[in-house]
């Protein structure tokens, strides 16, 4: 039988580890390909990892929770196709079949198959028999994941696991406030820290401008309905202004490339990128990811759209794959989307810009010293002022702006 | 037989009075089942296998054919014993009141759980049914709610030596000896035919152990043999590997070895070859139960020989065969072990009464009372490896400990199996005196998934040779004290 050691893939730039947050497969479970293997978290998102071949789960390594280093062995899977030319590993396998009115997944060995040693002392493992609880799905908060009684009860009544609270001291002096206490896990622990070092990190500037959306809106309004002509429902509703500002950032960034830079303080060095990778922020179900469009500036208006709208939904379907998440070189934020007028974008570095998309409204505005109603966006971007001055940004944000309000000109560059 | 009988119900029925057995009897009885319990040597044969011809005699014969060794041994330490010897018929009267006390033991906890006893050997005759033929050849029937298969398993005949009770012997026939045989020749290698030609030859039998395999002790990882080998080579124990018993030639025992045929000395031959499971006359087909023509249970999957080739009920985690009939023991897969069988049997009345039960030890211990002895839970470095582990492995030498010294002993270690990964003990193997009583800390550790930090932070205490065990896992650690890390 043939052992398939599977590494954890280099899911991208900078990514030396990913936490595990979920098995998706035990050992002894038979596994197709492309079968999701995984769910691990690296410090971009959650992600899933898939099985690269079908066979048997011999062993996984690591307990949710555990960090594991890129191109450290994840899985060995015994790949099915040597099963028929071992006769002898094979019929050790093999369970006899039972010849009685029980149920065939009963007649197992009556022992655990070596190896697979559940972290849970003999009164747990009866605890979570009678309570009905799988122990393969607790999380277990004792020391390297040992599985304490408390964890099966928690699992039992449907609480969430209290392993980060474990570990994580709380403020001693202060009685704890009455209410719910949600562990910090995953992607908002990500979150937390991402943002956290963000935060800290960037002397950050923000650009406020009005643009004038009423030609964006009808150059939309053409672009869909020729869609729609041509039957293509799924781009007619890719149509939404966020890969407008997609493609008009840059196009601008390409005249002000300081923007699509990184700035290493270590090195004493600004990185000005020759790739144009745009994130997209993107709410998902575990909170917020930012999938990439990479090489933006390769692909046209349309192909920007649908592949936002591919993002967005494996980002909702926790399907992203590390690749969709790797290397951001500018980043784009319609929280317009969620009503918002204005925002303020938090640069993630080592990228120096964050462009926030506001909601398009009407408003009320003087046009040759008369007012008049337009349909109006404001964009919020935020800068690396260590990278980007206010003129630099300004600069930058003037172009975008004027792309925006004459949309004809993002079809200057046919590409 | 009676045709047209009349049954008796009984709420649950077990069958066998073992190990197994009367531990489920007893369990059962604590849960409120009302228990038949059907033995075919009646309340005299409580116990089972184990109690009258197999755990429990062999090491009463091996205790005191070691001690007397032993007093010639401890002559450099001061030990003046002349005259020294065992006599066999007084061994052997002690011997049959120490087990008729603990079967009749046996019979009082069932008796004080209301579990009837009855004398005969039960066979199936629909899947809720047995007839059950006594000693005066009547048949009873009972109808039963539940039934719990216990019954055990036999020593395996050779084609070439039939057992006959004089010459050739299974063991029970080799622990009833009344007199010291001049030479015997022990077919089998194994934990029993060991044991017992140790404590022969400790007797003073001229021994040969005739084995087929290249090695002795398949159960166990090779590396834990090493001190028994040297200490059978300093019994005068004359091994035979890789060689197979044939026939009896007058005095001699006819043997097939590498080179050729070889005659062996051998006033009797003892046949240790292994146990076939008792499954064969139980009339199974009529409870709906096929037994594996080929089992190879959880013991093949690791690597150990299996106990035996045929005849093993296949069951689940909850030790049923079918929503009826359970089955423990010897006739399931696993080492034939009576701990594991009361391990089985505590399951088996449990989910036969409804409870959420199912067998899931991590670990069965081992013990064989050779010369030392070998103890060993969990994994081998080998098998923790095969597992995907990445184990640390510790081995402490007894020559490192005081208390061995006092006890002139020093060939042997303890070694602990830890994997890095969830930094627990996986497998303790101890080699030395006393390391069948030893090595329940071991399985105490992996049950409660104790670090080797946690073992090296329990005060163990001094001078014993439980410190081994301490010791071992500061060596995994790599801080120990009597020996340099």
């Amino acid at each position: 039988m043939t052992s398939l050691e599977f590494r954890l893939p280099d899911v991208g730039e900078g990514i030396a580890d990913a936490e595990i947050i979920a098995w998706q497969v035990a050992v002894g479970d038979h596994v197709t390909e492309h079968q999701d293997l995984v769910e691990i978290q690296t410090d971009k998102a959650t992600v899933v990892i898939p099985c690269p071949a079908t066979g048997v789960i011999a062993s996984l390594s690591g307990e949710v929770g555990d960090t594991i280093d890129v191109g450290s062995v994840l899985a060995v899977i015994e790949v099915a196709e040597a099963e028929a030319a071992s006769g002898e590993a094979a019929a050790a396998e093999r369970v006899p079949a039972p010849a009685t009115e029980r149920a065939p997944a009963a007649a197992t060995a009556a022992r655990l198959p070596r190896g697979q040693l559940p972290l849970a002392a003999p009164t747990t493992r009866r605890l979570a028999r009678e309570l009905g609880v799988k122990l393969d799905a607790v999380e277990g908060s004792g020391p390297h994941g040992r599985i304490l009684r408390e964890d099966v009860e928690r699992e039992a009544n449907g609480e969430a696991p209290a392993a980060a609270a474990a570990t994580a001291p709380a403020p001693a002096p202060t009685p704890a406030p009455p209410g719910d206490v949600v562990p910090l896990r995953g992607v908002r622990r990500t979150i937390a820290h991402t943002l956290t070092r963000a935060w800290l990190e960037v002397p950050r500037i923000v650009d406020y401008r009005e643009v004038d959306a009423t030609a964006l809106l009808r150059a939309r309004a053409s672009l869909r309905q020729r869609a729609l002509d041509r039957g293509e429902q799924a781009l007619a509703k890719a149509l939404t202004p966020t890969p407008f500002v997609v493609r008009a950032a840059v196009l601008a960034a390409r005249e002000h490339p300081y923007v699509n830079a990184s700035i290493d303080l270590e090195r004493e060095e600004i990185a000005l990128h020759r790739h144009y990778n745009v994130g997209i922020a993107t709410a998902g179900p575990d909170g917020l990811t930012v999938p990439v469009v990479h090489d933006a500036d390769q692909r046209s208006l349309a192909e920007i759209a649908l592949q936002i709208v591919e993002l967005a939904t494996a980002a909702r379907d926790r399907r992203l794959r590390p690749d969709q998440l790797a290397g951001p070189t500018l980043t784009v934020n319609n929280f317009g989307a969620l009503g918002t007028w204005m925002g303020t974008p938090i640069v993630r570095p080592p990228e120096v810009a964050n462009i926030g998309v506001g909601a398009i409204r009407d408003q009320v505005v003087a046009v040759d010293g008369a007012p008049v109603v337009r349909p109006t966006m404001v964009l919020s971007t935020a800068g690396d002022h260590r990278v980007l001055d206010g003129d630099t940004l300004a600069a930058f944000v003037t172009t975008l702006a004027r792309l925006l309000e004459d949309p004809v000109l993002l079809f200057e560059d046919l590409r | 037989m009676v045709v047209g009988e009349l049954a008796e119900s009984a709420d649950l029925l077990i069958i066998g009075g073992g190990p197994g057995g009367y531990a489920a009897a007893i369990r059962a009885a604590q849960l409120g089942r009302e228990v038949t319990l059907i033995e075919r040597g009646g309340a005299a044969g409580l116990g089972g296998v184990c109690l009258h011809v197999g755990c429990i005699p062999s090491k009463a014969l091996i205790e005191v054919a070691g001690a007397a060794h032993r007093t010639g041994e401890l002559s450099r330490a001061g030990l003046q014993a002349s005259g020294v010897a065992v006599s066999l018929p007084r061994f052997q009267a002690w011997r049959a009141e120490l087990c008729a006390r603990l079967a009749r033991g046996v019979g009082e906890l069932l008796a004080r759980g209301g579990v009837r006893v009855v004398h005969g050997e039960a066979r199936f005759n629909r899947p809720d049914r047995v007839a059950v033929r006594t000693p005066d050849d009547r048949a009873l029937f009972f109808e039963f709610e539940h039934a719990i298969i216990a019954t055990g398993s036999r020593p395996i005949e050779l084609d070439g030596l039939p057992f006959d009770g004089a010459r050739v012997l299974d063991s029970t026939a080799a622990l009833a000896l009344e007199e010291t045989p001049a030479s015997v020749a022990v077919v089998g290698a194994g934990y029993i035919g060991l044991e017992l030609g140790t404590a022969l030859a400790k007797l003073g039998a001229r021994a040969t152990v005739v084995e087929a395999l290249d090695r002795v002790l398949p159960s166990v990882d090779a590396s834990l043999t090493a001190p028994v080998l040297r200490r059978l080579r300093a019994l005068g124990v004359d091994l035979r590997l890789r060689s197979t018993a044939e026939r009896i030639d007058g005095d001699r025992l006819v043997v097939a070895a590498p080179g050729g045929e070889e005659r062996v000395e051998a006033e009797k031959v003892v046949v240790a070859v292994g146990r076939r499971p008792n499954t064969d006359e139980l009339g199974l087909d009529a409870a709906g139960i096929r037994t594996a023509a080929s089992a190879r249970g959880a013991d093949g999957a690791d690597g150990r020989a299996p106990a035996c080739a045929t005849g093993l009920i296949p069951v689940g985690d909850d030790m049923r065969a079918t929503e009826r009939i359970a089955a423990i023991g010897d006739v399931v897969a696993g080492p034939a072990l009576a701990h594991k069988a009361t391990a089985e049997a505590a399951v088996a009345a449990e989910a036969l009464s409804g409870m959420p039960a199912a067998f899931d030890a991590q670990a069965v211990p081992e013990v064989i009372f050779t010369d030392p002895e070998i103890g060993t839970v969990g994994l081998t470095e080998a098998q923790a490896r095969a597992a995907g582990m990445d184990p640390v492995v510790a081995t402490f030498p007894l020559a490192a400990s005081g208390r061995a010294g006092t006890l002139d002993e020093r060939d042997g270690f303890t070694r602990v199996v830890a994997d890095r990964a969830t930094d627990r003990v996986v497998g303790v193997h101890i080699v030395g005196p006393h390391a069948s009583e030893l090595i329940a800390g071991g399985a105490l550790a992996i049950e409660l998934m104790a670090a080797p930090g946690d073992v090296a932070a329990t005060i163990h205490p001094h001078p014993t040779l439980s410190e081994g065990l301490r010791e071992a896992a500061a060596l995994a650690l790599g801080h120990p004290i009597h020996v340099s890390g």
